[in-house]
């Protein structure tokens, strides 16, 4: 089961925080602190594996992908894959891309709660549901598309228009 | 989502921020703005609630505590639109955790949309749940769940979630969610098409296998045409490719969930997962794209362990080591980290060890690979693979790579070479050689316990003795040297440097200015040692040398006034005995040899291996490669004239393995009560703080045939509060029954098993029980889980249940063996006849070694067990509180004694026990009105009312009634609940009534099938 993904900037700031097992905030902000310690100190060129049972307790791995200025971190038990989730890690990485047209930091901030339904389309309850990057985006487009339809309040940014012409 | 305005004015407004101190001003006023607007809800649309609820996970994300505005997010749940039904569904699973009251709330909401119509909705729905749903939903939404999943009008995108969604109930509550019949309905679902669908079942059918793959036979040949069909490449659409690899994470699924499956019978079946798995062995190579690699390796590792799994013939095994040897060189840090990773699974499978050795000097290079991951993955490769053919090479690789290692992995690279070390020593001087470099290189990574066993086995061994003196003055020699060093120096010149006398450098004099020289830089831990050494060198001076004399009497002299207890006493003790004169020789004589005893380091490594050993099938099954036996201590000469435990009985005792804080001070306290043990002239048993791990008892006195019953019996008694005691191994004369001590106490581990389903049952250094148990009505189904810790098998395994007259139990059979590391499940029925308190008790018992270990347990099939709490509104509890009118079936009772505790806390026991709490019946508070149903063959379902009336002036007494329509069960609940809310007086401290303590329990007086009389005598 995966139990948590983060996503921070190489500052260390949390730009997308999501567990699986439910924890309180001060927890949260540990682990997450925990894991930039670790990770900042990595080299490039090295695993994209480290150890993550001093941090997060027995039975748990972790595995990162550093892209531009973000950190992507995936944590989760035994019961995975290693290099599936790393696997994972690239399609989340890949459908943002798609959905933001060469995605930055700055995406990710402003459109947290857009990650947030991509997430959500990939991963239900620490387990993998979808792994289809296209059928990802077909997902999210629907979502977007039902928003936009009930949204009495016509403000629509050009990211949601964007979409619609796509 | 979009048009949020002021949602992205607020995000810019927090990164304008220059520090942390604006960016909580700005967020605290926005929170009082979000409270404010919350306050008068009236006016808030939907749209601003959205806008405000993503604003409050926002501020979640960035580590700020949100406090309120729960219920907003819950209420958006129902409302009609989508965007803000999904920010209510989003926000819900973020903030809250499974068992917030809000939630509850929403259940009916959650129900309608999955029931409902809406794809979305339901999607939406089953989201939220399959992130935080618990119990109550677990209990509500399960059916309607598993019929979204088993529909074929419904789109896989739905379905999906629905598999995922079970998994999730059945996971957190297995009690709650039926899986009964699954089998058929799990195997159908493997016919699925569409790959979405089918990741998703998967998963849930490696959750469903891991828990009973008995149950799901019919699935494995499914799961070999899956994994046939995806490695052939065969019928898999575009969009579930991945970088040219047929969807890698339904693969490794898969191959997953067949390794839940203990082996493969059908032998076509089996032919064709082997063809399929030789296929993926050798169809993959390390490519230029990354992600490609990831990809193809993912599910390369995953065959390798299957094939690890399924114990391939040794040819498929030798050609999964060739792989893995290869990958530990490639280029792909990935690749070359899981190489080493799964080398080290592999190390577990018999016979490849020698095919892996080949790859030693590979290893070795990984050591010193740059990235941190892949050393540790190298060194925790190389302890596992060391032998007594390679532990050299091994650990002198290791102590090179110690100076310039990590300083994080300096603890666990020392403690393993001293464990190597130990292990398989060719020789005993490079032991000592090792264990001094150690402590020379890495002093304050170096416990106690790897300096006490060199001096054990300098000790125990002649020839080592003068060896070991002149290795530890070369050290000692040097200008700055590790405190530890100086103690093990102080400890070995103190004995053994009169036997190099001789040599240049080595006069008693010269000796005692070394080890002087170092006092001022000593912390008062290790003055006692060196005092100690003083006045050993000084006896051994002859002829005496009366200017060294006078130097000694005056350190001691100088110490004697000293502060810390310990060295003054030891000042003042030594200063008398030198004057003494000729008996000082035969109070400081030589140490007298050692027991032989396990290293509590090995003990340490062992304990810390079980305690991390994954469940996985192959650990379970591997046995670790080494046996307990200390290599080195075959070399020791026997030496019993001069020690009362035979040396050459090479058998182990195991004794405690003290918490390093104690050993601290324990073993000091050792050294100077064994240095200084000449002070006393009777012969007294040791006081059980002796008991450090090497510094152990011994009876000097007495010949030796003599001592070796009441040696054990010493033992035993003295070791009493540690965990681990198997005395026996000095001497076999009959078998001894219990002389292990449980670990944890019984007593509690069975109290907090009323109170819940799962959990250990008890444990100690050998087995370990957990008991499993469902509950249905009168009828309850347990599981034991029978878990033997250690590396040989535990014998005369024996359960028998003696139940009380209202329990009909049924245990199946209990397997007579169990096999290292393994665990065993065995099932109990229990049906309830009728009410009453009388509790089932298991006579459990099993032999390791010539052990005879008996323990009984009570077993948690209690009264409450039986209930199961009802809500009952004032409508019908009235009625039926008037209908019983008095006794027998209506009993009132004033109980005094009872524990105060405030009106809640009542309330939560009760409801602990599955009496629920009606609030609203009662309109004085000070009351309590509570309801359950208990559940008997002889009463069915029988409605059971409770009332219980406090006196705020004085919480020690309350007044309760209790009625239901069996006189019995009135009473026996009205008891139950007495019991549980006085307090009993029970020492707090005394040992666990059930464990049967070593020696005074007269177990064989209890008539083995009175169940009532072995209650009395637990209970007493």
């Amino acid at each position: 089961m995966i139990k948590a993904v983060m996503v921070m900037n190489t500052q260390g700031k949390t730009r997308l925080a999501k567990f699986y097992e439910y924890l309180p905030v001060e927890k949260q902000q540990e682990l997450i602190r925990g894991v930039f310690a670790v990770l900042c100190s990595r080299a490039e060129n090295v695993s994209n594996f480290i150890d993550a049972e001093s941090i997060f307790g027995l039975d748990s791995r972790l595995v990162y992908k550093h892209f531009a200025t973000l950190y992507f971190v995936f944590v989760f038990d035994s019961s995975e894959n290693e290099l599936a989730v790393l696997d994972l890690i690239q399609v989340f990485v890949e459908t943002l891309d798609r959905c933001f047209k060469n995605v930055c930091e700055l995406d990710v901030v402003f459109n947290y709660s857009k990650v947030h339904t991509i997430l959500d389309v990939m991963i239900f309850g620490g387990q993998v549901v979808e792994t289809s990057s296209s059928e990802i985006m077909k997902a999210v487009e629907e979502i977007s598309k039902l928003e936009a339809a009930s949204n009495s309040i016509a403000l629509i940014p050009k990211s949601a228009s964007g979409w619609r012409s796509r | 989502m979009h048009g949020m305005r002021g949602l992205s004015v607020f995000i810019s407004d927090i990164r304008n921020c220059q520090n942390k101190e604006q960016e909580r001003l700005r967020i605290d006023k926005e929170l009082g703005n979000v409270r404010n607007r919350f306050k008068n809800e009236k006016g808030l649309t939907p749209y601003e609630k959205k806008k405000y609820v993503w604003k409050m996970l926002y501020i979640f994300m960035l580590g700020y505590d949100v406090d309120f505005g729960h219920m907003e997010a819950v209420s958006l749940i129902s409302a009609p639109k989508y965007p803000e039904k999904q920010v209510g569904y989003i926000v819900t699973s973020c903030l809250l955790n499974e068992n917030h009251d809000f939630l509850r709330l929403a259940i009916n909401t959650v129900r309608n949309d999955i029931i409902g119509r809406n794809e979305t909705f339901q999607c939406l729905a089953l989201t939220m749940v399959g992130n935080i749903g618990g119990r109550e939903f677990a209990e509500s939404l399960a059916p309607d769940v598993q019929k979204l999943l088993l529909s074929s009008s419904c789109r896989p995108l739905v379905r999906k979630k629905a598999a995922l969604c079970l998994l999730r109930l059945y996971r957190k509550n297995p009690d709650v969610v039926n899986v009964d019949g699954w089998a058929d309905r799990m195997a159908q679902l493997l016919d699925e098409r569409d790959l979405g669908v089918l990741t998703s079942s998967m998963s849930l059918l490696v959750a469903l296998v891991s828990n009973n793959h008995e149950a799901y036979w019919s699935c494995l040949p499914k799961c070999v045409k899956i994994l046939d069909r995806l490695a052939r490449n065969q019928d898999v659409p575009q969009e579930y490719t991945y970088y040219g690899i047929p969807s890698p994470w339904l693969q490794v699924k898969t191959m997953r969930a067949l390794q839940y499956f203990p082996t493969i019978e059908d032998p076509y079946t089996r032919r064709t997962l082997f063809e399929v798995l030789q296929r993926i062995l050798m169809g993959t190579d390390v490519v230029k794209n990354v992600n490609k690699n990831n990809a193809s390796h993912a599910v390369l590792f995953e065959a390798l362990a299957l094939v690890m799994h399924l114990d391939a013939e040794k040819e498929m095994m030798s050609q999964c080591v060739a792989l893995l040897g290869k990958f530990i060189a490639v280029r792909e840090p990935n690749i070359r980290y899981l190489g080493l990773e799964n080398m080290t699974r592999m190390l577990m499978v018999t016979d490849v060890q020698d095919i892996i050795k080949r790859h030693q000097a590979q290893i070795i290079t990984s050591l010193k690979d740059p990235d941190v991951s892949i050393r540790r993955r190298a060194l925790d490769l190389l302890y596992g693979m060391c032998d007594v053919t390679n532990a050299k090479d091994i650990v002198e690789e290791l102590l090179q790579y110690l100076s310039s290692a990590d300083f994080t992995m300096r603890e666990e690279l020392s403690l393993k070479a001293a464990i190597l070390a130990e292990k398989f020593a060719p020789d005993l001087s490079w032991y000592v050689d090792v264990i001094l470099q150690l402590i020379d290189k890495a002093g304050d990574f170096i416990s106690d316990d790897i300096w006490f066993r060199v001096v054990q086995f300098v000790t125990n061994n002649d020839d080592l003795q003068p060896y070991a003196a002149a290795k530890v003055k070369e050290y000692i020699d040097k200008p700055a040297v590790h405190e530890t060093m100086v103690k093990v120096s102080a400890y070995i010149l103190g004995e053994y440097s009169h036997l190099l006398a001789r040599r240049p450098g080595c006069s008693p004099k010269e000796i005692f200015s070394i080890l002087h020289e170092k006092l001022p830089t000593v912390s008062t831990t290790t003055i006692p040692i060196l005092l100690s050494a003083y006045a050993k060198i000084l006896m051994h001076t002859q002829p005496p040398d009366q200017e060294l004399q006078s130097q000694i009497w005056a350190i001691f002299n100088k110490y004697e006034s000293c502060i810390d207890a310990e060295i003054q006493q030891r000042a003042v003790e030594y200063l008398a005995l030198c004057q003494k004169g000729a008996a000082l020789t035969d109070i400081l004589a030589e140490m007298p040899k050692f027991p032989e005893r396990k290293s509590s380091l090995i003990k340490r490594a062992e304990y810390s291996e079980a305690d991390t050993a994954e469940q996985s099938a192959i650990k379970l099954r591997a046995q670790q490669q080494t046996s307990n036996a200390l290599v080195v201590t075959d070399q020791i000469p026997a030496n019993g004239a001069t020690s009362p435990v035979s040396v050459g009985q090479l058998s182990l005792v195991k004794v405690p393995s003290l918490v390093t804080t104690e050993n601290d001070t324990s073993t000091d306290r050792a050294l100077s009560q064994q240095n200084g043990a000449s002070s006393k002239v009777d012969p007294q048993p040791p006081s059980a703080d002796l008991l450090s791990d090497i510094l152990g008892p011994l009876a000097i006195e007495g010949p030796p045939g003599a001592t070796v019953q009441s040696e054990h019996n010493a033992v035993s008694g003295l070791e009493g509060d540690s965990d681990a005691v198997d005395g026996s191994a000095i001497v076999v004369v009959e078998e001894q029954t219990n002389t292990v001590q449980p670990i944890g106490n019984i007593d509690e581990r069975f109290r907090a098993l009323c109170l819940k389903d799962s959990g250990v049952l008890y444990e100690d250094p050998y087995i370990q029980i957990g008991i499993k148990a469902e509950w249905r009505g009168h009828h309850g189904r347990l599981v034991l889980f029978l878990g033997n810790k250690n590396t040989a098998p535990l014998i005369s395994v024996q359960a028998i249940i003696l139940p009380p007259a209202q329990l009909k139990v049924e245990l199946s059979l209990v397997p007579d063996t169990i096999p290292p590391r393994a665990q065993v499940q065995c099932p109990l029925e229990v049906v309830n006849l009728r009410p009453s308190r009388d509790v089932a008790v298991l006579d459990f018992s099993y032999k390791f070694g010539t052990n005879m270990v008996n323990v009984k347990l009570r077993l948690p099939a209690v009264l409450n067990k039986f209930l199961q709490p009802i809500q009952v509104s004032a409508e019908e509890f009235f009625p039926q509180w008037r209908s019983l009118s008095g006794p027998p079936l209506k009993l009132q009772e004033v109980v005094r004694g009872v524990r105060p505790m405030p009106l809640p806390e009542m309330a939560n026991l009760l409801s602990s026990f599955h009496i629920m709490i009606c609030p609203g019946l009662d309109p004085n508070p000070n009351n309590l009105v509570a309801s359950t149903t208990f559940y008997s063959e002889s009463t069915r379902a029988m409605l059971c009312l409770v009332r219980i009336e406090t006196d705020p002036a004085d919480r020690t007494q309350l007044r309760m009634t209790l009625s239901s329509g069996d006189p019995t069960l009135t009473f026996e609940l009205k008891e139950f609940i007495k019991e549980q809310l006085i307090s009993i007086p029970t020492a707090p401290r005394s040992p666990a009534p059930s464990a049967a303590p070593p020696t005074a329990q007269p177990s064989p007086q209890i008539p083995p099938n009175d169940p009532a009389a072995i209650l009395a005598g637990l209970l007493s």
